[in-house]
């Protein structure tokens, strides 16, 4: 009797605690699918492909404090900016506090699109790599900042290519910029690869081309045991490995793709990119340290510091701190690390093309009109003249024409010099949507390749095979 | 027997409530008022995003793209089922879980073993053994990731003195999935230890001593009564230790980032990837389930097992 009583006690609640769940299930199913498309629909809060236009003049600013927040990976130059930034722009505005919240380089793309795809960001200025634009372009995350350059920022005292670069889309031509093409940033931080070099082990002067500095590595190696011949990025984490074979590729006077036809099969895998792979794996792999196949940025600065290479090859915006005498083994100061230390434009072979490395500034799109009002006075207050030479000063590399010739400049790094010297010869990968994809493929294998897990030649047919793929629009997975 | 183990519920369930306490608020509204918060977070946080994944999954939804979902029926999965992609990782996946899992279940074994004959420092000893599966896995990489490194690591330091070579654990194909199964037994040993410790403290000492009257050899005690009596706990701990490396993904993005090339990357690294790469939010969703359904499966087979293994 007992239990029969339980039982039938049971089964109520159990019926109305089932139904309940039912419609909390249901219930959360249209809170979800509803929220999505009211944004999309009503208020416009999902932003149409293309991204929405920002206000040609700067709104104006609220007095409040007010916190201006950054999104960078980790790395010198991102403390740099944020402690010029609240020295600086809070002469002008004294409410403002700038933060750059950093994440390790690996998380970067993700950290960043995440947040776009969710439609709500925590960073109000975007620092994106240059060929991220197209997918946060593609997808409406940042601002069409077209109409505020041309009525704020001196366009003609840039390089033409680098402001395309930082900004435009669709992708400029190599050394180019399109007139009639949107804006979507504005130049933070230049950079380009330079090539640091044992003075006192291979002497002052730099080898002039590719062949000539394999040889004297191979030189240099054999000469000097516990050193290496060769210090570069391998790992297949963000952009590494593929950015060495990029720079290789187009020494030897190949081409990523056609851009015009989008068609990477048959031109990346030409003659002169198979010549590049088999230099890149077969030449200059074997001068390198053993184990040193997964290095990237902060593993080939501590080769170089440590007075483990003969010649390296580094970004320059993260080249500062080869120069630390608390970091290096080569000289307790500054003087005596460059009496053993120099930097020199990367040597040519058949052709004279450097990376284009850096990022830009891009507002998101998906935060408040007061911030992003923000975000556009803080863009044409950085951009200008003295302020583009004071970030010079404080470690940054400027993309204004003016300020790169500066002393402020020049005088401020010995590898400043070197990007100067580069900026006419840069050339930068593909800026499209699928960019994420197209860079993992390229990275994982020609890590593959470098590490024995693959032929040169296959690696190379399967880069070209897989980002054609992705391009036409399949590709599998 | 029945009736007396029922009698003190059905006491418990007609006592009269508390003085003070709700009247209106019977005991089952009570139980039903103090589940409903953990209900609610269970339906919130796991059943809602499991059943959105699987509308998901037959869809070509991206998150990122702001063009809605399109039906696309059994698509991502035939897409995934049929991708030579997929079965590469799916062999990397096997290889790294047999290994791992076979090597934590010996070496666990036998070190639960050695520690429940010991008598004194055996609380101590247990302690001890349990510090590396109380890291977080991202820890345990990054600290493996510098003992590892063939340049200055302290491992390749230590071959070095005994008069190996350099060995590139993180950079060649073989060393690398090795090292991972390696790092992944170094962390989840004490947690087969610490079951097959409980196994094995549980056999009855009775057994022992009939065995010894009879002059059993130790190899006979252990054949005959330890592993027998161990054994289902034992499997249990395999099953539990299979399904986490079947879904391993940290360890893999720390050490190796699925390199050289893609030959460390497992099943989750890869649907990672798909989801964060390509923001292929469909495939992705498609491709979890599809793990998730595989977890299921084989966990059902092993669970029939067991039960077939108690029942004899």
């Amino acid at each position: 009797m007992r239990y029969s009583k339980r039982a039938g006690l049971s089964s109520l609640p159990g019926r109305k605690v089932r139904l309940a769940t039912a419609a909390l299930l249901v219930a959360t199913t249209f809170a979800a699918c509803g929220g999505g498309g009211d944004d999309g629909d009503d208020d416009g809060g999902t932003p149409a492909a293309g991204g929405p236009k920002a206000p040609a003049t700067v709104p104006e600013l609220s007095d409040d404090p007010t916190t201006l927040s950054f999104v960078w990976f980790e790395w010198p130059p991102a403390q740099a900016l944020e402690d010029f930034a609240n020295a600086e722009y809070t002469k002008e505005r004294p409410n403002v506090t700038i933060e750059v919240n950093t994440v390790p380089n690996a998380n970067w793309h993700d950290a960043m699109f995440t947040q776009f795809a969710a439609q709500q960001t925590d960073f109000d200025i975007a620092i994106l790599d240059s060929q991220h634009i197209g997918e946060a372009v593609t997808n409406g995350n940042i601002l069409d900042i077209t109409d505020f350059v041309n009525e704020n920022i001196d366009v003609d005292a840039y390089d033409p290519y680098l402001l395309a670069a930082y900004g435009q889309y669709p992708q400029a031509e190599t050394g180019q910029r399109d007139e009639d093409a949107s804006l979507y940033g504005l130049p933070l931080l230049g950079d380009t690869w330079t090539m640091i070099y044992r003075k006192d082990l291979i002497g002052d002067e730099p080898p002039e081309t590719w062949d000539e500095m394999i040889d004297t590595a191979q030189k240099c190696q054999d000469e000097n045991p516990g050193v290496s011949g060769l210090a570069f990025h391998q790992a297949n984490g963000s952009d590494a490995a593929a950015v060495t074979y990029n720079t290789v590729n187009g020494v030897y006077g190949g081409n990523l793709w056609n851009s015009a036809d989008k068609q990477i099969e048959g031109v990346i895998n030409d003659e002169a990119g198979q010549k590049a792979m088999d230099v890149l794996v077969n030449e200059m792999k074997p001068l390198t340290a053993k184990g040193s196949g997964n290095w990237f940025i902060d593993e080939t600065n501590a080769a170089v510091a440590q007075g483990k290479a003969c010649i390296a090859f580094q970004w320059i915006a993260a080249a500062g701190g080869l120069l630390d005498p608390a970091q290096s083994t080569l000289g307790t100061t500054e003087d005596e690390i460059l009496d053993k230390l120099g930097f020199a434009t990367l040597p040519t072979q058949d052709s004279d093309v450097v990376p284009l490395g850096g990022m830009g500034m891009h507002i998101s799109a998906y935060v408040s009109e007061s911030q992003q009002a923000e975000a556009l006075n803080f863009m044409k207050w950085f951009e200008q003249e003295d302020i583009q030479k004071k970030w010079a000063a404080a470690g940054g590399v400027p993309s204004r024409t003016d300020a790169i010739q500066s002393p402020e400049f020049l005088e401020a790094g010995p590898f400043n010099q070197v990007y100067a010297d580069s900026v006419a010869r840069m050339r930068d990968m593909w800026n499209v949507p699928e960019y994420a994809k197209l860079i993992d493929i390229e990275n994982t294998n020609v890590n593959a390749a470098l590490n024995g897990a693959k032929s040169p030649e296959d690696a190379l047919n399967d880069i070209a095979e897989q980002q054609q793929g992705v391009l036409d629009g399949g590709g599998g997975l | 027997m029945t009736t007396t183990t029922d009698r003190p519920v059905q006491e418990a369930s007609s006592t009269t409530p508390a003085p003070g306490g709700s009247p209106r608020l019977s005991d089952r509204g009570l139980a039903v008022a103090f589940i409903s918060p953990a209900l609610l977070l269970l339906l919130g946080m796991s059943v809602f995003p499991l059943l959105w994944a699987l509308y998901l999954s037959f869809t070509d939804y991206s998150a990122t793209r702001a063009t809605g979902a399109n039906f696309v029926g059994f698509d991502n999965y035939s897409l995934i089922l049929g991708s030579s992609e997929v079965h590469k990782r799916a062999l990397t996946t096997l290889i790294y879980v047999v290994g791992a899992v076979l090597l934590q279940t010996v070496l666990g074994f036998s070190i639960a073993y050695l520690i429940s004959r010991r008598t004194r420092g055996r609380g101590a000893l247990t302690t001890l053994f349990l510090v590396p599966m109380m890291l977080s896995p991202v820890v345990v990489g990054l600290f493996w990731k510098f003992m590892l490194d063939a340049q200055f690591g302290v491992i390749n330091s230590m071959l070095g003195s005994l008069g190996f070579g350099q060995v590139e654990w993180l950079t060649r194909q073989r060393t690398a999935l090795f090292s991972l199964i390696v790092v992944d037994t170094w962390q989840w040993t004490p947690f087969i230890m610490l079951i097959a410790l409980a196994g094995l403290t549980a056999v009855p000492n009775y057994l022992y001593e009939a065995a010894s009257i009879d002059r059993a050899s130790e190899w006979f005690r252990f054949r005959h009564i330890t592993l027998p009596m161990v054994w289902p706990l034992l499997l249990i701990a395999v099953m539990f230790r299979a399904i986490e490396a079947f879904r391993l993904f940290d360890l893999v993005y720390i050490l190796t980032s699925g390199g050289p090339g893609v030959s460390t990357e497992t099943l989750s690294f890869h649907v990672y990837k798909v989801a964060f790469l390509g923001f292929n939010t469909g495939t992705a969703s498609a491709y979890g389930i599809l793990m998730v359904l595989v977890v299921i499966v084989l966990a059902q087979f092993y669970l029939r097992y067991l039960n077939k293994l108690k029942e004899g």
